[in-house]
Order: C-alpha cells, then sequence, then structure tokens
C-alpha cells in the first residue's frame, strides 16, 4: 500500500460521506416517488428534511474532498488552497464528476417543494448526482471506458435506490402504524427485487473488467479491501432477504412486534451500508487494482 | 430483438474493453531506489505505469530538504526527467506525489539512492 498521511484518510471520510450524503439525496427522491400515494404529510415533511440535509452535506463534503485530496497532493494545509493541486485534480475527471453532482444536487432541491410536478426534475437530478461518482475512478483506465462507466452508472443507481431508502424507511418505521409500514415495505422490497439483481449484476461486470490476474488481484491490498466489502454486501444482502421474506408478510399480516424488528433491522442495514462506502472510499483513495 | 441487441452490444463492449490500468505507479526511476553511486546524478528520470501529472518532488538529504521544481501545468506524461542540484555525498530519499491522468486518483511513494564520498 502507498503511505497513506493524515490528509489521505481526512480525504477518505470526506469521500466516504460524500457518498452516503448523495447517495441518500438521491434515495429520498426516488422513494417518494414511488410511496408517495403511501406517504402521510408528517412523514413526508421529515424525509424533505431528511433531503434538504443529505444535499448539503453532499455538497459541502464533495468540495471537502477535492480540498484536502490537494492537501494530501502536498502534504500541508496550505496546499489545501492550492490553485494549481485543485487544478491537476479537477482536470483528471475529479472536476467533470464534481460538476455532474453540483448539478445533480441542485436539481434535486425541487423534491424540497410539495408540488409533486416537479417530481421530473428532482428524479433527473437524482440520477445525475448518484451516477456522477461514475465520471472518475478506476475504470477510467480501461480502454475502451463507455461500457464500464454505464454499467457503474447502473450500479450506482442501483445502490442509492437500496441504501438510500433506509433512511426513509426508519422514517416510516417511527410514525405510521403496522399495515401501513407492511405496505411501504411491500412495494420497496418488489422494486428492490429487480434493482438489487442489476446491482448484483453489474458489480460482477465491473469486477471482471477489473481483474486481470486473479491470483495477483486477490493477494493486492485492492483485493483485501474488495474482498471486505463483498462480505460486507452478503451480510446486508441476508438482512434485506430477511426484512422481505419474514418481516414484511407478517407486518401486512399486521403483527405489530415486526415493526420494531424492521426498525433494528434497518439500522444494522444502514450501519452496514455505511461500513461498504467507507470500504469503497479507501479502495478508490489510498490503493488501486494491481496491474 | 432490442434487448438482444442491447445484449450484444453490452457484451461486444465489455469483452472489448481492454487491459486493466490503475493508479499511476512508478515503474523505474534513475537513480534506481538503493542504488549506490560514485558520482552526483545530473538529473532524476520517473517512469509511470500510466500518463499522469507530476505534483510534488523533493529531495531529502541530511534532514533537509530540496525542493525540485516541476512544472505543474505540463501535460501527462509517462516519463518525467528533473534536474537536480548538486548533491554531496550522502544518503537521499525522494518523495513523489503524482496524479493519473486517466482516473484521477493520487499517488505517492519514496525512494533512497546514496552517493559515495
Amino acid at each position: 500500500m502507498e503511505p497513506v498521511s493524515g490528509w489521505d484518510i481526512a480525504a477518505l471520510l470526506a469521500k466516504a460521506v460524500t457518498y452516503a450524503a448523495t447517495l441518500s439525496a438521491a434515495g429520498c427522491v426516488f422513494f417518494v416517488a414511488y410511496s408517495d400515494d403511501l406517504l402521510q404529510n408528517p412523514e413526508r415533511s421529515r424525509i424533505r428534511r431528511l433531503l434538504g440535509a443529505s444535499l448539503a452535506a453532499a455538497a459541502i463534503a464533495s468540495a471537502a474532498t477535492t480540498l484536502l485530496l490537494a492537501a494530501s497532493m502536498g502534504g500541508d494545509l496550505a496546499s489545501m488552497f492550492d490553485s494549481t493541486y485543485i487544478g491537476m485534480l479537477l482536470r483528471a475527471g475529479q472536476g467533470r464528476a464534481t460538476a455532474i453532482r453540483f448539478a445533480g444536487l441542485i436539481c434535486a432541491l425541487f423534491a424540497l417543494s410539495t408540488t409533486r410536478r416537479f417530481q421530473a426534475p428532482a428524479i433527473i437530478g437524482a440520477i445525475l448526482a448518484a451516477t456522477s461518482f461514475a465520471w472518475v475512478g478506476h475504470i477510467h483506465a480501461l480502454r475502451p471506458n463507455s461500457l464500464p462507466t454505464f454499467v457503474l452508472c447502473l450500479h450506482l443507481l442501483a445502490v442509492a435506490f437500496w441504501l438510500g431508502a433506509l433512511a426513509p424507511l426508519l422514517i416510516v418505521t417511527r410514525a405510521a402504524n403496522g399495515a401501513r409500514v407492511g405496505a411501504i415495505a411491500a412495494r420497496f422490497g418488489t422494486a428492490a427485487l429487480g434493482v438489487v439483481a442489476a446491482l448484483i449484476a453489474a458489480g460482477a461486470v465491473l469486477l471482471w473488467l477489473l481483474i486481470d490476474d486473479a491470483a495477483r488481484f486477490w493477494s493486492s491490498d485492492y483485493g483485501w479491501l474488495l474482498a471486505g466489502k463483498l462480505a460486507t454486501v452478503a451480510v446486508l444482502l441476508s438482512i434485506a432477504a430477511l426484512n422481505k421474506l419474514n418481516l414484511t408478510p407478517r407486518l401486512l399480516r399486521g403483527d405489530v412486534s415486526a415493526v420494531g424488528s424492521l426498525k433494528r433491522s434497518i439500522t444494522a442495514e444502514m450501519v452496514l451500508g455505511g461500513t461498504v462506502l467507507l470500504i469503497t472510499a479507501a479502495f478508490t483513495t489510498i490503493t488501486g487494482p494491481p496491474h | 430483438m432490442f434487448k438482444n441487441v442491447c445484449l450484444a452490444f453490452a457484451l461486444s463492449g465489455a469483452l472489448a474493453a481492454g487491459p486493466c490500468l490503475s493508479h499511476a505507479k512508478l515503474q523505474s526511476s534513475t537513480p534506481a531506489d538503493s542504488a549506490q553511486l560514485t558520482q552526483a546524478p545530473k538529473t532524476l528520470t520517473l517512469n509511470f505505469s500510466e500518463a499522469a501529472q507530476l505534483a510534488r518532488l523533493v529531495v531529502v538529504g541530511d534532514g533537509k530538504e530540496i525542493s525540485i521544481p516541476i512544472d505543474k501545468t505540463a501535460k501527462a506524461s509517462q516519463s518525467f526527467t528533473l534536474p537536480l542540484p548538486g548533491l554531496v555525498p550522502g544518503k537521499y530519499t525522494v518523495q513523489w506525489t503524482a496524479v493519473a491522468a486517466d482516473d484521477g486518483h493520487v499517488t505517492k511513494g519514496t525512494f533512497s539512492f546514496s552517493i559515495a564520498g
């Protein structure tokens, strides 16, 4: 592994927060779009507040990531504001990704409105913001890189749909009665089936594209981190399956005790999802796939 | 039919994707890592695994940092040769930082060489 400084760790954490906040914002927009008729006003306004906080956090963390990467390049605080370092990062793909993310976050602001006619631009914004991470990174070293970029966009949209729905679902479990929680969880679960399948398929294609020499790949730092991510995702999928196959049917049957179980289950998913994003930030910041 | 065309396009694109590259890594240098020289080198050459922009280059000798001027606005390249100031006998560590042109990732590294007295 390359030498890792405090600035690298700070940049890594800022990148993880950028992932989490951006995907959360996009997930909130998607969640409201497909479950709005099942939501009540108090839940809608809490989800809107969550969306507002996620949008602000995504914008701040995104800018902070670039500044911290510049500091990491120069190794000191002054480098954080060094225009040549920042310029190098922005020209090398970070600028394109950040510009697309900011455009998306601005469009997603429409979802803060209570009027449904602004939903379309908000969804476009959510798609742009969630897929902005595909415009910089390891896949851009592949030739050609249009298909890998498209596959990564699909992967990111699926992640935003799944992980981004967890916080709104938790809000619903705190406010709604068991049957309505069941109805919303069932709708999410039905859509998530196809989305998670797309997420796994896209992830498998990306993995295949990134692996050149399997033995070297899996014994590298990058391979170890990726193995850690895959193991965490496997646990996450198991919990999601438990929610869909056990808790949601119990909620639909009117079993109110399942609401508490669903809350704990969603909280566990959020912790594991955060871990996945942190690992992803680590292997996209401090290491890279072996040659 | 449309689905089949999309699938064929996706598979052909995936199969056509070139070999995987990654962060710009230092493949070789002159002086080489751990080189023991009898004369002070006049230049320093860094060869990277892929095109990169050199962001920072510092030579540390006897606890003192010697910053090597680099053109940070130059086009990305796989190889950089930079003039060195006159170095006295001793042990030197080279610290470099680069940004990969393709994936935009920052990489850093160090290597050492010594000049016999």
